[in-house]
């Protein structure tokens, strides 16, 4: 594996460079908050950050995308044409609780039986550089808890580690190697790794959070029936805010949209936390209350994901956490189960 | 990359209208593409998308039988917006379908083995896939008595009446067909399906049920091939959930880890046993 050593101050140039040669995904002011948008050629990103507020997910696997394209004939509407090719992309400014829920989403879009081509598609030509979290940025991050951790490169192509005066710059994959001319720096010596180990181990020992999130599975596996069910989601809006945040959430709604004599069909994040989500035309919900959504929305994390992927479908990042309006939080439910 | 989300297009060449309510009919399609034809191979108990471009999509069972070359059907109850836009469908209209989805009924566990099929409402299209299906002249000898017990609120809305006399003609299936209330012409069967199977008690040595219809005669009827000592692994129904993708990825339709898009929407009671009690 190259590792570099790269001046800070370059660091901003180097991708505001790389931002004109390809789609360039980053962490970038807006108003009062940092999302992750596409900067335009030349922009330079953030690079002193806490977190993003929304997940980089949205650059992979869009709020709303294209699936198909057709046309109005006598005979009725026939395909014109698939969705737009994915362009060359450069995540920058990933957190390492971020990054790893890429390796989460492939498990699950890119299966041996069923091939999501839109997502993968995004996914080969999408190369991530990923920050470390020297401190972690919030109190409610316990990616250490779902086994990732804030120095990780787990998902990473590159992962950059703030060693003060300068970053420490690890080219892990091959895709992540073919950045090295651009990112240019000095090679790093056994000093750069000294101090990322002890950087490591101080990061990790920063997170405030444990969440017992394995010990959660075997509990959830006999507790599908429990009154703790219906006293859990008593205050939960069913905003989905929660989903649609989380990095790692994929459930999606398909539809279709015309205009005059041409359509599209797309599809759209949606939500387990919506009513509506498993309502079937009869009438029949099977998950007729925010009791059974919240039911799902834990089991599908922490019991089904395990079961079909052998990993928990939760990195950690704890936007949910901060962003629910009632303060539903997740640390404490998965404590509380272990509890039942 | 074979992309599952793109719908074969297809031909409506066939449109039957099922019941006197009018509100099923089946649709038989044939294939626009030679390759689609040939890439859709499937068995009873698998569904397919069908897919209409600019209203949507809707999961329902293949109803026609792989033994039937040419064409693929389907029987659709109008519900909502995509149902009802085929049912304004002429034939010579083109549209979509993806597929096949989901598992199928359990050919090679059915093989060898006495079979009591039992169905109710229109829920007995794929249950109408599986009969044609044992009792071609290719299959026929792979499995052992067939015993067929179907019924439905009133004659009107039996669903295949040519079949239906057609196999009420062989000699190699046991044909009851049931109505909960007949009417002046009616001289066949009169009784809802749980007593019906009852009557006709079927001997569960070496033989799998295979049910499907409304949630309350599954109710009132399990309790039946129970007593009649049938095991939770040898009967065998059909689940439905809403669904969108049909292959595992929108999230929607588990049951448990299970997805009933992609791991059923066939199972046996012994498996769903296993599984959450959410559908
Ligand atoms: C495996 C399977 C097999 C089925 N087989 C048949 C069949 O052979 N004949 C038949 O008439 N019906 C069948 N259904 C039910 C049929 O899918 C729904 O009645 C149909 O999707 C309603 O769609 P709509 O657009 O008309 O209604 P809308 O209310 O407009 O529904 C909107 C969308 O929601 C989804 N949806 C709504 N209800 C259901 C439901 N019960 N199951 C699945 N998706 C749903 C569909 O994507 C649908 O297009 C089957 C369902 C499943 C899951
Ligand atoms: S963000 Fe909070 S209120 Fe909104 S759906 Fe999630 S848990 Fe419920
Ligand atoms: S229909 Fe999408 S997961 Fe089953």
């Amino acid at each position: 594996m190259e590792k570099r050593l790269i001046k800070k101050e370059s660091l901003a140039g180097v991708i505001a460079e790389l931002a004109g040669k390809m789609r360039v995904c980053a962490p970038m002011q807006a108003e009062d908050q940092v999302l992750f948008r596409v900067l335009e050629p030349s922009e330079r990103p953030l690079v002193d950050f806490a977190n993003t507020k929304n997940a980089p997910k949205n650059f992979l696997f869009p709020r709303t995308e294209t699936l198909l394209k057709y046309t109005r004939t006598p005979k009725g509407m026939v395909a014109a044409g698939g969705a737009e090719e994915g362009m060359k992309t450069l995540f920058f400014g990933c957190r390492p609780c971020d990054a790893r829920s890429f390796k989460l989403l492939d498990m699950l879009f890119d299966q041996e039986k069923y091939q999501d081509p839109y997502y993968i598609d995004k996914r080969a030509k999408t190369t991530v550089v990923a920050m470390a979290c020297v401190h972690p940025p919030y109190t409610t991050c316990f990616c250490t808890s779902v086994g990732g951790n804030p120095t990780d490169s787990e998902g990473a192509d590159v992962l950059l580690t703030d060693l003060g005066d300068q970053y420490l710059a690890e080219f892990i994959t091959p895709k992540g190697e073919e950045l090295l001319a651009a990112f240019g720096g000095t090679p790093a010596g056994v000093e750069a790794e000294k101090a990322k180990e002890g950087i490591a181990a101080q990061a990790s020992s920063e997170i405030a959070s444990t969440v017992p999130a394995r010990e959660a599975k075997p509990v959830l596996d006999v507790r599908f029936e429990d009154p703790f069910w219906s006293t859990l989601h008593q205050k939960c809006l069913a905003c989905g805010t929660c989903t649609y945040l989380c990095p790692t959430c994929h459930c999606f709604d398909i539809s279709d949209e015309v205009k005059r004599n041409d359509g599209i069909r797309i599809r759209n994040w949606d939500s387990c936390m919506f009513p509506l989500f498993t309502k079937e035309t009869s009438g029949h919900n099977p998950r007729p209350s925010q009791k059974e959504r919240w039911r799902q929305r834990v089991m599908h994390k922490f019991r089904y994901y395990v079961d079909n992927f052998n990993a928990i479908a939760c990195v950690g990042c704890g936007r949910c956490v901060m962003a629910c309006p009632v303060n539903m939080d997740i640390r404490k439910i998965v404590a509380d189960i272990v509890k039942l | 990359m074979q992309n599952p989300y793109v719908p074969a297009p297809v031909e409506v060449i066939k449109i039957v209208t099922e019941v006197d309510t009018k509100d099923i009919k089946t649709f038989r399609f044939a294939f626009l593409n030679e390759e689609d034809e040939a890439a859709f191979q499937y068995l009873p108990g698998q569904f397919g998308e069908l897919s209409i471009f600019g209203k949507g999509e809707s999961p329902i069972g293949i109803a026609s039988s792989p033994t039937q070359k040419g064409y693929i059907e389907f029987t659709v109850q109008r519900a909502g917006v995509v149902t009802s836009a085929l049912h304004d469908m002429e034939v010579g209209a083109v549209m979509g379908v993806r597929g096949p989805l989901g598992n199928s009924w359990p050919i090679d566990y059915l093989a060898g083995k006495d079979i009591v099929i039992v169905g109710g409402g229109f829920a007995f299209t794929t249950l109408r896939s599986l009969i044609n299906y044992m009792i071609h002249p290719d299959n026929r000898s792979r499995f052992g008595k067939i015993t067929v017990i179907y019924g439905a609120r009133n004659p009107g809305l039996l669903i295949y009446k040519d079949e239906l006399e057609a196999w009420g003609k062989r000699d190699d299936i046991n044909l009851n067909v049931t109505v909960d209330k007949g009417d002046a012409t009616w001289k066949g069967r009169e009784g809802f399906v749980p007593t019906v199977c009852k009557e006709v008690a079927p001997s569960s040595e070496n033989a799998v049920t295979v049910i499907c219809g409304p949630p309350i005669m599954i109710r009132f009827t399990l309790p039946v091939f129970f007593e009649l000592g049938f095991s939770k692994e040898n009967i065998i129904t059909s689940l439905e959930m809403r669904m969108k993708c049909g292959i595992g990825k929108c999230g929607r339709c588990n049951v448990g880890e299970k997805y009933v898009c992609k791991d059923g929407p066939v199972f046996s009671l012994a498996e769903l046993d296993k599984l959450t009690k959410e559908y």
